[in-house]
């Protein structure tokens, strides 16, 4: 019996050290930052030339109200994330230009606060609706859900819409957890760079 | 579930007569095949235990249990499915959970030094986890299990010994994982009350 005792005593010691020794996975934060890039089937983007985008950064809230204005991440934030966006675009062969310049693409850029996130139509109408009023406050369809503090991109291409008049991503790139309370502006432009770097279809002629 | 009683009914089969052996191993393992490829680090957290009963004077039979960690960190890399793109560093585990009837042959019983070989079956419980950024995949299956084995008992006295072995588990492909296999070098104590 005393070995017995003995022996199971050993047993739950070797399962308490074994489970105190468990591996514990990431030690930092930026561990944990991860980029999702999407693009749409059959479009071409080596024949585009020009983009617009807006000059601040949205920040998605939840669905907008009827004569709600969005919110914006400060300007100070927003500048360098900008920046570097513009940057990678240029070293794909686009030029900027403005809105009013027909640009062969619009790229938004937008921060989640939310955990479930949708396409929200709303917030990028604001923009440039008023050149493409039917796509108004179109319903938003399920995409994914991202964590909090995520920075959104997209390329849409306004000559086209989906079936139901929503606008149409041809591409999406998301870096996720980068925009939090321990904001690192080395994070943010390495998930900017490599949501450009893994979408090599982007580049343009 | 039925697997664990088919084991115990087993381990119960064994004549009460004969002396028993009680094990406990640190287990060290490395990984082989579909493992290998999801995490090629070896594996330096397990152990394993065994009960076992002589049902003759060469041959001893009883169960076996036991649990290694195969844990590894993948750099940031990306990862496509279709339009998709997914890029971030990766934390993978797999965590095995072999569960068997066994029975092994004494080369030299009664003497300090005692080679055995043995031969093991039953299931294998495998639980992987990939985690990326705040997500987790998890996959899990239930293996038909065979598990050849060669070691050495070191006799100390009557009623203790000290064991040095070596281990294949082969786990048989499963419940949309594929076929897990491990060797394993394991030391530990054989009590014999």
């Amino acid at each position: 019996m005393k070995k017995r005792t003995k022996f199971a005593a050993i047993l739950v010691m070797t399962l308490v050290a074994l489970a105190g020794c468990y591996p514990q996975g990431p030690d930092f934060i930026e561990d944990l930052d991860t980029v999702l890039t999407h693009f749409r089937d059959g479009y071409d983007f080596s024949a585009k030339l020009t983009y617009a985008r807006p000059d601040q950064i949205v920040k998605v809230t939840g669905n907008l109200e009827e004569g709600d204005t969005p919110t914006y991440i400060p300007d100070a934030v927003a500048a360098p994330i900008l920046a570097r966006i513009d940057q990678n675009m240029a070293a794909l062969g686009y030029q900027k230009v403005d809105i009013s310049a027909d640009p062969d693409l619009v790229l938004p850029v937008a921060s989640w606060e939310a955990t479930t996130i949708y396409y929200y139509y709303d917030y990028w109408s604001y923009w440039w609706g008023g050149y493409y009023p039917y796509w108004g406050w179109g319903y938003p369809p399920y995409v994914s859900s991202y964590t909090t503090g995520t920075l959104f991109m997209g390329l849409v291409d306004p000559t086209l819409e989906s079936a139901n008049g929503n606008i149409l991503f041809q591409w999406t790139g998301a870096g996720s957890g980068i925009l939090t309370s321990s904001f690192s502006p080395a994070r943010v432009n390495s998930a900017i760079d490599r949501a450009f770097a893994q979408s090599p279809y982007l580049k343009t002629n | 579930m039925k697997k664990l009683l088919i084991i115990f009914f087993l381990a119960g089969s064994i004549p009460a007569f004969s002396q028993a052996l009680t094990t406990m191993e640190y287990s060290m393992g490395f990984a082989t095949g579909d493992l290998s490829d999801f995490i090629s680090a070896p594996s330096f957290r397990g152990f394993t235990t065994s009960f076992k009963k002589f049902v003759h004077p060469n041959v001893a039979a009883g169960v076996e249990f036991g649990w290694n960690v195969f844990y590894d960190e993948e750099p940031t890399d990306v990862y496509t499915q279709g339009n998709f793109a997914y890029s971030g560093k990766q934390y993978r585990y797999s965590n095995q959970f072999p569960m068997l009837v066994r029975a092994d042959y004494y080369f030299k019983p009664g003497e300090m030094i005692n080679p055995y070989v043995g031969l093991g079956l039953g299931t294998m419980y495998t639980l992987r986890n990939t985690d990326m950024g705040q997500y987790r995949i998890e996959e899990d299956a239930w293996h038909f299990l065979m598990k050849p084995e060669v070691g050495v008992e070191f006799e100390m006295n009557p009623g203790f010994a000290f064991t040095v072995n070596s281990k294949y588990y082969g786990g048989f492909g499963a419940g949309g994982l594929a076929a897990q296999g491990y060797f394993t070098i394991n030391v530990g104590a054989v009590f014999k009350p």
